[in-house]
């Protein structure tokens, strides 16, 4: 990929009051108490029938409140209808919010939301969101004016960004012959025109096959989180993409937090056993005990690879172990699973069923 | 300049959007040919005298063509307003747009400049046209006719701008554009003057920008009014101009706060 201009997003193209708000340790995005009721218009049939009835109200978010310090790579998980999409429109100023605060670089989104957009970039996956009959270069230099930039700062951010996300050699070329991979890149070139320094990602992988969601969650991590320094809101199902790039992370359920903090944070005191990877040699029969499970793998080698699912506290992993060894077991390995998002996501499922 | 600069880059992305369709860009220009003839002909049939009250002496056709080309000028540009908007709602990029500092009553004008542009290169045509079939036109009173063209232009901006203001809010069904369309080239003079209504129906007409509009037009492309002779038509135009502008700027406002408080902006 070509070289961009790699000035940190500490030092981005904003104005002075945000700069000042920025020096003043103002955490890049800060919601307190966030909260949006959607009213569902009635037809005209249901308020004929029912004049009186009352429209039915949906809590899109409930009391929602975070801060993402500046440089983090922080996400945003949750089931569809949890209130991703939601947060991230109300900080790119296209929903106001029904209750509370929510601040961008210290600038609040209902009342400065011309200065919050400056300071934000907005990817989302959907394809259409650009005019398909003109070129990537086209569309990128009518969105840079309308980002502010004059003519010539939009033709050469425009050049400078296709080269970066390698849409160099397609730049005349009709969006609409564009690849999936292609549009998404473009989407992200958008996003940068005006060198925000909050990106907010809607599931940005979401319609990319593997090895393209591979380069650009590398590009994400590594160009503009790690090199530029950007605060980036990462909206994702994915959660190995998640795991792999976020420091922070937020789950949604409903509208509401349900957990956040670092991974460890959030995996910390989940309920249920621990989980071990244990190879074993010169074993027939596998000891059993209320305290475990034991779910075997085929073997290998005659090696035995053992997904051992154990009663937290006390004794019973040194118990299993011991078990094994008098069943005439050799033990070559016992590795423990950390837990991960998935079962973060499992737990919430048992505790709040659709 | 920098509002500017970013009309000018709407200008060029619709520029670019509507050569890309070649012959839908060529066919409408044939269009303008066939619409006159079709007129040329009907008022040969016609063969309205020229003393017929509200004609004011002139040919029928020049009356007819000209009320064909203001009208065509001001229906696209006017319902370009909420048709843009609309259009940007259905294929997704209105949202693009709405997350860029650019503001939306911006974002408005810019999306309509083009057809006003379009607009102005078929009026002339017709003109054109309409030289070429013997039709006497004043030209050394195009200024005075661009004047009124101008105030027109803010008149019906202020009706687009309503209309643009309902789609962002009720997103099908801009009751403006349809309403003001429609009562325009019924009681506005285009193809018959006023005055050969029902006359309770004809006096109607003093409440549309049209009437004054097309009668000024008239006045100073065939029979070459002078400016006092127009100066009625031209203050009507600016009463107007002085309710609408601001009717349109609120209500597009109320009609930006109540969608993001929807959460309905860019639905469609």
């Amino acid at each position: 990929m070509a070289v961009l201009e790699d000035r940190p997003a500490s030092a981005p193209a904003t104005t002075g009051r945000t700069a000042s708000a920025r020096s003043a340790g103002v955490p890049a995005l800060r919601l307190r108490g966030l909260g949006k009721t959607y009213i569902k218009r009635r037809s005209i049939l249901e308020m004929a029938l029912h004049p009186w009835r009352r429209a039915e109200r949906v809590e899109g978010l409930v009391d929602v409140s975070l801060e993402v310090p500046r440089g983090t790579l922080y996400g945003l998980l949750g089931p569809n209808g949890a209130g991703k999409t939601t947060l991230l429109k109300i900080l790119a100023c296209l929903i106001l919010p029904t209750r509370g605060t929510a601040e961008v670089e210290g600038r609040d989104v209902a009342r400065d939301d011309e200065e919050v957009r400056r300071s934000i970039g907005f990817v989302t996956a959907d394809e259409r969101s650009f005019y398909w009959r003109l070129s990537g270069e086209d569309n990128l230099e009518f969105f840079a004016r309308l980002y502010g930039l004059g003519a010539a700062e939009a033709r050469r951010r425009t050049r400078e960004l296709l080269e970066t996300m390698e849409l160099g050699e397609v730049a005349k070329r009709q969006f609409m012959s564009y690849s999936s991979g292609m549009k998404q890149r473009l989407a992200i070139c958008r996003a940068l025109l005006h060198d925000p320094p909050v990106l907010c990602l809607d599931e940005p992988t979401r319609s990319l096959d593997p090895i393209a969601a591979k380069h650009l969650r590398q590009f994400i991590g590594t160009r503009l989180h790690q090199q530029r320094g950007k605060t980036i809101l990462l909206a994702t199902h994915n959660l190995p993409e998640a795991e792999d790039l976020c420091q922070r992370l937020a789950i949604l359920h409903r509208g509401r937090v349900l957990r956040e903090g670092s991974l460890a944070d959030i995996t910390a005191g989940l309920p249920g056993r621990e989980q071990y990877a244990i190879e074993v040699t010169g074993i027939d029969r596998l000891p059993a005990d209320p305290r475990w499970v034991l779910e075997p793998e085929p073997r290998r080698d005659g090696v035995r690879r053992l997904a051992a699912a154990i009663d937290r506290g006390g004794r019973p992993l040194s118990d299993l172990l011991a078990a094994l060894l008098a069943a005439g077991g050799t033990i070559l390995s016992c590795t423990r699973r950390e837990p991960g998002l998935q079962e973060v996501f499992d737990q919430m499922e048992r505790e709040n069923p659709r | 300049m920098k509002n500017l600069g970013i009309l000018l880059a709407f200008l060029k992305r619709d520029f670019l959007v509507e050569t890309s369709y070649r012959t839908a860009f060529l066919l409408q220009f044939f269009g303008i040919l066939m619409s006159v003839l079709i007129w040329r002909f009907v008022s040969g049939v016609l063969k309205a005298p020229a003393d017929t009250p509200g004609l004011d002496g002139m040919d029928y056709f020049a009356y007819v063509l000209l009320g064909l080309a203001f009208f065509h000028y001001l229906s696209s540009a006017l319902g370009s307003f909420s048709q843009k908007i609309r259009q940007e709602q259905m294929t997704g990029t209105l949202e693009a747009i709405l997350v860029t500092p650019t503001s939306p009553g911006t974002v408005v004008l810019g999306s309509a400049l083009w057809e006003f542009v379009l607009s102005s290169v078929k009026v002339a045509i017709y003109l054109a046209i309409g030289w070429a079939f013997g039709i006497a036109i004043r030209f050394e009173n195009l200024p005075l006719c661009l004047l009124v063209l101008a105030i027109t232009v803010l008149a019906f901006s202020g009706i687009g701008i309503l209309s643009a203001a309902f789609v962002f809010y009720l997103k099908r069904g801009d009751p403006i554009t349809y309403l003001v369309s429609s009562v325009s080239v019924l009681l506005g003079g285009v193809f018959y003057p006023p005055q050969d209504m029902w006359p309770w129906l004809g006096s109607l007409s003093k409440f549309l920008p049209i009437t004054y509009a097309l009668h000024a037009w008239r006045q100073a492309l065939l029979k070459g009014a002078t400016f006092q002779a127009l100066l009625p038509d031209i203050v009507a135009l600016l009463i107007f101009v002085v309710i609408l502008v601001p009717l349109g700027a609120i209500a597009f406002r109320f009609a930006i706060r109540r969608a993001r408080a929807e959460g309905s902006l860019v639905q469609y």
